[in-house]
């Protein structure tokens, strides 16, 4: 080892390049470059933050830039781990599985079990029916799932494979035994978004399991929580529930499927819905949706279904959550507690403590129709003024509600909705009309720091901040946690931009 | 209580210019101010006084000798900012254990003294006794002394242990201190005939820089600020003001009065709260300073800063018109404000008078009229009561009182010590219309006002208040319930908000 008193110190990316002689190779580069001026570069930079490049960007018909959404068979892996002892299967091409493995792991910190068909090229050419087959085959052999659910990536829809017969070929051929469970979604990547793809599998699950257990009534309530990004919101979903005495069951359970205990022991199938208790929510006395846009594929079978269909917009804040409570109490015939009562006098007393920090805040939000839809609520109740609303996966439905619930309050007067657009737009729409906060997902982080605007994480996916996941944002307990990051990040930034004198100890 | 204070509290209390003990009798003038009551959830200590009065000077280095929650719980609790040395900020302490309570902290005491101005090199160092070092016998007199000599540095004795008495007690006890060991001890680099004394003016959120540059505009300068942004030398220098005034500060007369005695300086009481109180402060200093040219100065600047603000606050005027406010904060406060919300056409229907005199009491009944309500007993329950009775839009208050208010479900603007905007001056008066505005036209009061949808059946119940003002439709899916609908709320019931 070195004698030279700095040998021990490890200089990684964040300090190593900052060295004199990185520094000079890089500048000693630039002749070969042919780059433009610092000037220049400087120069057009402040120009993309103006009101003509932002006409200019909005005038973009065919090209996305930093798009905020994911894709179908995403959502669709998380609707199969919402149930117990579900493989997820994608059929397609293996990169696809790889891609919606690791993006839910580094959401959920969480290891995803996923297995794909992996098709190639010659399976695009004579069809993906023996790539299915073998992978039904191998996967249940391999990890004993009670359930596949399979989906479908775009190559597999492009070449137009059948999965409802390649599944009953694989049955006839012995691949896998007749008890085994394989519901299916058809899924392309080229139509909607993750949220679709939810609600594709969850149907084509639900379908599944239910048919032909229609029998009297079982007197419980389904819930249906939808692509919810936020384990602790399905977890506070059955809390409440359990404090209000009411049966239920929820379908598409993955709080605990990703969420589990370190016990030193890797179990593939850690949680979901039990596969009995979802086949006989066909029974139930209601299904409640959480998420009424991303379920509308759903809703077409429990419409059918002899109990009531509720659609709700999450329960975010305290209208929100009022609805929930009021709708649940209403479908089950129960009494609030007072325990539910006091639980949200709690949170209105937080937000009464709170609420000059947040009153009149500017605030620009992003993300999945259903959560933007539910956050506004909440803001709006707080007095921030929502400026710029927009939802890659939105579309006009999303926009006419967002607009509804914005011109409920005087303080969503300012605000222009934005469906289908992206992130390089609100990066444009951010400098020409500033805001004090950005809601939304990790994604927004980089026109965040260029716009020197701080981003209060929300949503999905969150790759950068640790657990946010694992703590509701639901209910009046979801309430008081996002007011309490809320309020908090705002106070961190007051602190942070405080001059000396009036740095204080109480806020 | 003599020896533990070093100073006769009962000389302290016989305070011929608080007409609240003039109108005494002979035989209880001498009691003085009431002492804290037992079982009651009364306000600080003499030391908490005596800190909140001293601490804000920034350039010395204060040292609390006693046990460690003295100077924790009070460290850096309030909003007196600096304009340059941050000392003030630190907790000194000598952080006495068991073993100092048996044999002395006296040398710990001189030990943390020096090392304080050693490792600080601050203008003076003060000493503040508390409950324990004064039970203890220690002599800090002795100690400061021993320790200047050392140091070089003025060390202070401040002789105001807790149990000596209230918080009220504590400011007399600082403005002792200063009039003992540092008022005279240093003379001004330059003086004009315009410097003036503040006693009492802390600064808060910064708004004495509000006020200073209007006086300045006047030539009048502030020679000694006690104490907001103050530097020891200019306090030690005040005794070469040409008039001093008591801002909002009964506890403080004493020491404008020993100004005038030890130093012929005059006196006035005023406020910075509103524009009728700021206008006349100013007048307040002008006629002490007595001189026809900035008589004329005076009001020409006064006719100009009050247009200048009528305007600035007419969007406000509009907005807050109508209000219906209830006012809990104590001395001139109590009736400076009603003026300052007047002027922006709030009514103010009730106002607290726990800590004002009678003089205080008779000005606010004369501004609130008959129908105006006084205050005398500022339990939550009471003042909770008022405001459901009064149909009130808003509470303003210290920041003891928020989470009641809050409770209440009522609005609440915080205009005590804790508080973070400067509302002092012509232009803090534009802070204080701002801050009300957006106190009052928050959702949040709509929702939490609303009884849960499952308790509509019984919304009497809730504390019910005026929808006077009522800028938020209902948000989300579900109506809220119409405030206009919801029953008044039975005035016995409103106690079980409060904490």
């Amino acid at each position: 080892m070195s004698d030279k008193p700095d040998a021990l110190t490890v200089r990684d990316h964040n300090t190593l390049f900052k060295s004199p002689e990185y520094q000079e190779q890089r500048e000693r580069k630039k002749q070969f470059e042919g780059g433009s001026s610092p000037e220049e570069v400087a120069r057009v930079a402040e120009w993309t933050r103006t009101w003509e490049y932002r006409e200019k960007n909005f005038a973009r018909e065919q090209l996305s830039i930093n798009p905020l959404k994911a894709c179908q068979p995403l959502g669709a892996v998380l609707a199969a781990v919402g149930f117990a002892g579900t493989l997820p299967l994608v059929h397609g091409s293996q990169g696809c599985t790889s891609y919606f493995r690791g993006h839910l792991s580094r959401h959920f910190k969480e290891p995803v079990p996923t297995v794909s068909s992996s098709m190639t090229e010659d399976s695009a050419v004579f069809g993906g029916l023996n790539n299915l087959i073998e992978a039904l085959g191998t996967s249940v052999h391999l990890y004993k799932p009670d359930m596949v659910a399979v989906s479908t990536t775009c190559m597999a829809e492009v070449i137009g494979d059948d999965l409802q017969n390649f599944i009953a070929s694989a049955r006839q051929k012995g691949a896998i035994s007749e008890e085994i469970a394989v519901p299916y979604a058809h899924t392309p990547s080229f139509v909607g978004s993750h949220v679709l793809g939810y609600d594709n599998m969850l149907r084509g699950i639900l379908t599944y399991l239910t048919e032909g257990k229609k029998a009297k009534s079982n007197g419980t309530v389904n819930i249906v929580p939808g692509f919810d990004p936020y384990v602790g919101n399905i977890r506070e979903i059955k809390r409440l529930l359990d404090v209000l005495g009411v049966k239920h069951v929820v379908l598409g359970d993955h709080s605990d499927s990703l969420d589990s205990p370190a016990t030193g022991e890797y179990h593939m199938y850690p949680g979901g819905t039990p596969l009995e208790a979802a086949a006989d929510s066909i029974n139930a006395d209601a299904t409640i949706f959480l998420q009424a846009l991303g379920s509308y594929r759903t809703k077409e079978i429990t419409g059918k279904w002899d109990g009531e269909t509720v659609m709700l917009n999450p329960p975010i804040g305290i209208a929100n959550t009022d609805t929930f409570i009021t709708e649940v109490a209403r479908v089950a015939g129960v009494e609030v507690p007072d325990e539910i009562t006091a639980e949200r006098g709690r949170l209105l007393d937080a937000m009464t403590d709170s609420h000059a920090y947040l009153h009149g805040k500017r605030v620009a939000i992003a993300g999945d129709p259903d959560f933007v839809n539910g956050m506004l609520g909440f803001l709006l109740e707080m007095g921030m003024e929502p400026i710029h609303v927009l939802s890659s996966n939105g579309d006009e439905t999303w926009a006419t509600r967002a607009r509804g619930i914005l011109a409920g309050s005087p303080f969503g007067t300012k605000a222009t909705v934005w469906p289908g657009k992206d992130a390089w737009h609100l990066r444009s729409l951010v400098f020409t009309e500033p805001v004090d906060l950005i809601v939304g997902a990790t994604h927004l982080k980089h026109l965040a720091r260029e716009a020197n605007v701080q981003l209060f994480r929300a949503g999905f996916p969150i790759f950068d901040r640790h657990h946010l996941h694992r703590f509701p944002i639901y209910g009046y307990a979801g309430g008081l946690q996002l007011l309490t990051q809320l309020v908090n990040s705002i106070l961190d930034e007051v602190d942070r931009n405080a001059p000396d004198h009036s740095f204080d100890i109480v806020r | 209580m003599a020896a533990l204070t070093k100073i006769d509290a009962a000389v302290l209390f016989d305070e011929p210019a608080c007409d609240h003990n003039r109108s005494k009798d002979a035989r209880t003038r001498k009691t003085g101010c009431p002492k804290p009551k037992p079982g009651g959830t009364a306000g600080g200590c003499a030391f908490d006084g005596a800190m909140i009065t001293l601490v804000p000077i920034a350039d010395v280095a204060h040292v609390v000798h006693g046990p460690i929650a003295c100077a924790g719980n009070s460290w850096d609790g309030r909003g007196s900012l600096s304009s340059g040395p941050t000392l003030h900020r630190h907790g000194f302490s000598t952080n006495l254990g068991e073993q100092d309570v048996v044999f002395g902290g006296e040398q710990r005491l001189y030990d943390t003294v020096v090392e304080a101005a050693r490792r600080h090199g601050p203008a003076a160092v003060f000493v503040y006794s508390t409950c324990v070092t004064a039970m203890i016998g220690d002599d800090i007199d002795a100690v400061c002394a021993a320790a200047a000599t050392a140091t070089g540095v003025p060390v202070i004795p401040v002789h105001s242990p807790g149990m000596a008495g209230s918080k009220n007690l504590g400011n007399r006890l600082a403005g002792e201190a200063l009039l003992e060991h540092v008022i005279g001890t240093v003379e001004p680099a330059f003086t004009t005939p315009y410097d003036v004394n503040l006693v009492g003016e802390y600064n808060i959120a910064g708004e004495m820089w509000d006020v200073t540059p209007v006086l300045g505009e006047l030539g009048i300068r502030v020679l000694a600020s006690i104490s907001g942004d103050a530097r020891y030398a200019d306090i030690a220098a005040a005794h070469r003001a040409r008039a001093t005034m008591v801002v909002c500060s009964r506890a403080l007369l004493s020491l404008a009065r020993g100004l005038e005695k030890r130093y012929g300086i005059p006196w006035f009481e005023g406020s910075f709260y509103g524009t009728r109180a700021m206008s006349e402060s100013i007048r307040g200093f002008v006629r002490l300073l007595g001189d026809d040219d900035l008589t004329w100065r005076a009001e020409a600047l006064i006719a100009r800063e009050e247009a200048a603000l009528a305007r600035v606050l007419e969007p406000y005027r509009e907005r807050l018109a109508g209000a219906r406010a209830v006012l809990y904060t104590g001395g001139v406060k109590s009736w400076s404000l009603v003026s300052a919300l007047q002027d922006l056409d709030i009514e103010v229907v009730a106002s607290g008078a726990t800590k004002s005199t009678e003089e205080d009491v008779d000005k606010i009944t004369q501004l609130l009229g008959p129908d105006g309500i006084v205050i005398r007993n500022g339990t939550p329950a009471e003042l909770l009561r008022v405001v459901s009775e009064t149909n009130a839009d808003v509470l303003i208050a210290g920041g003891r009182n928020q989470y009641t208010a809050l409770k209440g479900k009522l609005p609440f603007l915080d205009v005590n010590q804790e508080r973070h905007h400067a509302f002092a001056g012509y232009t803090g008066m534009i802070e204080i219309a701002r801050r009300l505005d957006l106190a009052l036209s928050s959702p949040v009061w709509e929702q939490v006002r609303a009884p849960a949808p499952w308790d509509e059946g019984d919304a009497g119940h809730h504390h019910s208040v005026s929808p006077v003002r009522r800028p938020v439709g209902p948000v989300g899916p579900v109506d809220g319930v119409d405030e206009d609908e919801v029953p008044e709320g039975d005035a016995d019931d409103d106690a079980g908000g409060a904490p």
